[in-house]
């Protein structure tokens, strides 16, 4: 698998040194050093006024918040896209190509309007605003809400992810099960799951960071009450704007810390996978090594 | 168990991939299903699974109707072409997977699976690779860990999917004679799909040779070689010369040579008809008597103990191109040609069929 470069294609030291440095610099200046001014922003006064900044009550609610709507999206999600891939890896039938593009929505609509679309179906003016009122159901400006537009965000993460490495196993193990008796439920447990579980787990991954990240549809929906519909990134640009700098940074330094574990999760996973990936035989049946 | 096919007809999209197939599989027999590839073999292997639903028609398994069985039903084993086992599971796990997913009622014990798996191992003579990975097998010993998995569940049918289609030349030579050896011992019925004629020759008690969705015949090896009932399968049981002529009240004529053609199967006087003639069933003469046409010797090749001879035709028929031979050396020897001889083509063994 060693990609072995063609001398043809060996650029010279210093074409190479000058690609890498501008590919280094341009790193630098947009991710480690705004990473290391929220830091020290955080840590301006101090480390007790940073774990101050995290301790108040409002920004409890809004890490706790934060991650009730992670909790419910991300593992519906889980299932939604287990579902979604399967159907699409596995069957043909009508349609498939539309279900396909409506899985990428959520990537093609602005975050903004993904929010609004639940204001309109769900708000005090909107299709089920006067019916929802009646019964004193409330789901804009209140949780509920709130979780609708984070599932609609991250819905495409753990089915595009999936897909492709469902397609590329096809059904001859599946099939292999089912001639040996096992049930669907057996199959999906012992030979489905095992072979999809690094595809998946980098799907959650991902899913999960946009959960917590999401920002434009969740304001949009959240109306930031305090303590109340704030999400973690919600609270910190109450705080900013209230120049409160070293609460927001310090709230801001969770979610990049939330960003960096996710990046070292999700190299392990991506490794783990195309580990598992190159010792499969799948398709490489006639070139067997004879041991 | 009897497999009984009747009327089983399918489609995938516009594609008719089986047409009215009727096929009788007795019990304990070693069947091939041989033809080119998109001929429906497969197709009709993973009928009889129940891997795939016929549009009409049906399957009886020793009499009983099995057509809306599931699969997991039906008590098959299947070999697949590029083996399908599991690779997070080790040898061992793979061959005990059809034993351990039965419902616990019927599930054997701990000991017995790992007694049974063991001896399975034996009999594909790959005791000693339990605990491996199947990535870590060569491409023989992984189609013959998944014939022992799918023998683990006892079926009662045996269906194999081109087995040997993935493997280099040498070791498919040794599991075919070993898979011939196994069905010897164990006498489970059994359908294995081959586009390899040589192969279903090698390995099957009947052959069943399919084209176009269509049975085109059913037989003992010999009989479909000896004896094909189509055009088709003379051609693809093995390289066959051709030759042109028309039917005159009951033979063929070709060239100088009369040929009986009984009537039927379109051989009617004035239809056009076509003789083959295989490159060993040919004798070359320096007399006309007896003879289909007369060649020159464009080129002789020594092959083995096998003399192969390729003739220009001369006069009608330089269409159907050059003229394949095969002698033995010892038949070469007795009268040696050079190039540019002239010859007559005098057949042993000849077939004749309608069309062209």
């Amino acid at each position: 698998m060693n990609p072995t470069v063609s001398p043809t294609l060996n650029e010279p030291v210093w074409f190479r040194r000058l690609l890498i440095g501008v590919g280094l610099a341009f790193l630098g200046l947009f991710l480690v050093l705004p990473l290391a001014a929220v830091l020290t922003e955080a840590l301006r006064q101090g480390l007790g006024a940073y774990l101050n900044a995290l301790h108040e009550p409002v920004a409890l609610a809004a890490i706790k918040l934060t991650l009730i709507a992670a909790f419910i999206a991300v593992p519906l999600n889980l299932v939604f896209g287990v579902c979604a891939a399967w159907a699409i890896a596995k069957f043909e039938f009508r349609g498939k190509s539309l279900l396909i593009t409506l899985i990428d929505l959520p990537f093609s609509v602005s975050p903004v309007i993904a929010g609004l679309i639940y204001v309109l179906i769900f708000g005090a003016q909107g299709w089920f605003g006067q019916w929802l009122f009646e019964h004193d159901v409330k789901i804009i400006f209140a949780v509920p809400g709130i979780v609708l537009a984070t599932i609609f965000v991250t819905f495409p993460f753990v089915a595009r992810e999936l897909i492709p490495v469902m397609e590329e196993q096809g059904t001859a193990e599946e099939e292999a099960a089912l001639t040996l008796g096992a049930s669907g439920w057996q199959t999906f447990w012992r030979v489905t799951l095992p072979n999809i579980k690094w595809g998946l787990l980098y799907g959650v991954i991902l899913c999960n960071a946009r959960a917590m990240g999401e920002f434009g549809a969740v304001s949009v929906v959240s109306g930031h009450i305090r303590g109340e519909t704030n999400t973690l990134p919600l609270h910190v640009e109450i705080l900013y704007n209230e120049y409160n700098f070293v609460a927001a940074f310090a709230c801001a330094s969770l979610l990049a810390l939330l960003a960096l574990v996710t990046l070292a999760a999700k190299s392990f996973v991506e490794w783990r996978g195309q580990e598992q990936r190159a010792t499969v035989p799948h398709l490489i049946p006639a070139a067997a090594p004879s041991t | 168990m009897s497999i009984i096919i009747e009327n089983v007809n399918k489609h995938f999209g516009g594609f008719h991939a089986l047409q009215d197939v009727d096929l009788n599989i007795p019990t304990g027999e070693l069947v091939a299903l041989l033809g080119p590839s998109g001929c429906g073999k497969t197709s009709l292997l993973r009928i009889i699974a129940g891997l795939e639903r016929p549009d009409t028609g049906s399957i009886r398994f020793n009499g009983e109707d099995a057509t809306r069985q599931h699969v997991r039903e039906r008590g098959v084993g299947f070999v697949f072409q590029h083996y399908a086992l599991f690779h997070h599971m080790t040898v061992f796990d793979n061959v005990a997977f059809g034993l351990t997913v039965r419902p616990k009622a019927e599930r054997p014990g701990k000991e017995e699976i790992r007694e049974k798996v063991r001896e399975l191992l034996r009999l594909v003579q790959l005791e000693f690779v339990a605990d491996r990975y199947p990535n870590q097998l060569s491409g023989g010993q992984r189609q013959r860990i998944a014939l022992a998995r799918a023998l683990a569940v006892e079926p009662k049918v045996l269906l194999l999917d081109e087995p040997f289609g993935a493997l280099d030349a040498n070791v498919r030579k040794e599991l075919r004679r070993w898979l011939r050896r196994l069905h010897d011992e164990i006498h489970v019925t059994s359908v294995f799909v081959t586009h390899d004629q040589e192969e279903a020759m090698e390995v099957s008690s009947q052959i069943v040779v399919m084209n176009k969705g269509r049975i085109e015949q059913v037989g003992a090896p010999d009989e479909v070689y000896e004896r094909p009932a189509t055009a088709f399968v003379s051609r693809f049981l093995g390289s066959v010369n051709l030759f042109h002529g028309r039917v005159h009240s009951g033979w063929a004529h070709i060239g100088d040579l009369k040929a009986p053609a009984p009537e039927g199967a379109g051989l009617v006087s004035g239809a056009a008809a076509v003789v083959h003639l295989r490159p060993h069933e040919i004798d070359l003469a320096t007399e006309p008597a007896g003879s289909i046409g007369v060649a020159r010797v464009s080129s002789i090749l020594t092959v083995g103990p096998m003399i192969r001879i390729e003739l220009e035709r001369e006069g009608e028929g330089r269409e159907d191109g050059p003229v394949e031979v095969e002698l033995t050396r010892e038949r070469y020897l007795q009268a040696p040609l050079a190039l540019g001889d002239r010859v007559f083509i005098r057949p042993r063994n000849l077939r004749v069929f309608a069309g062209t």
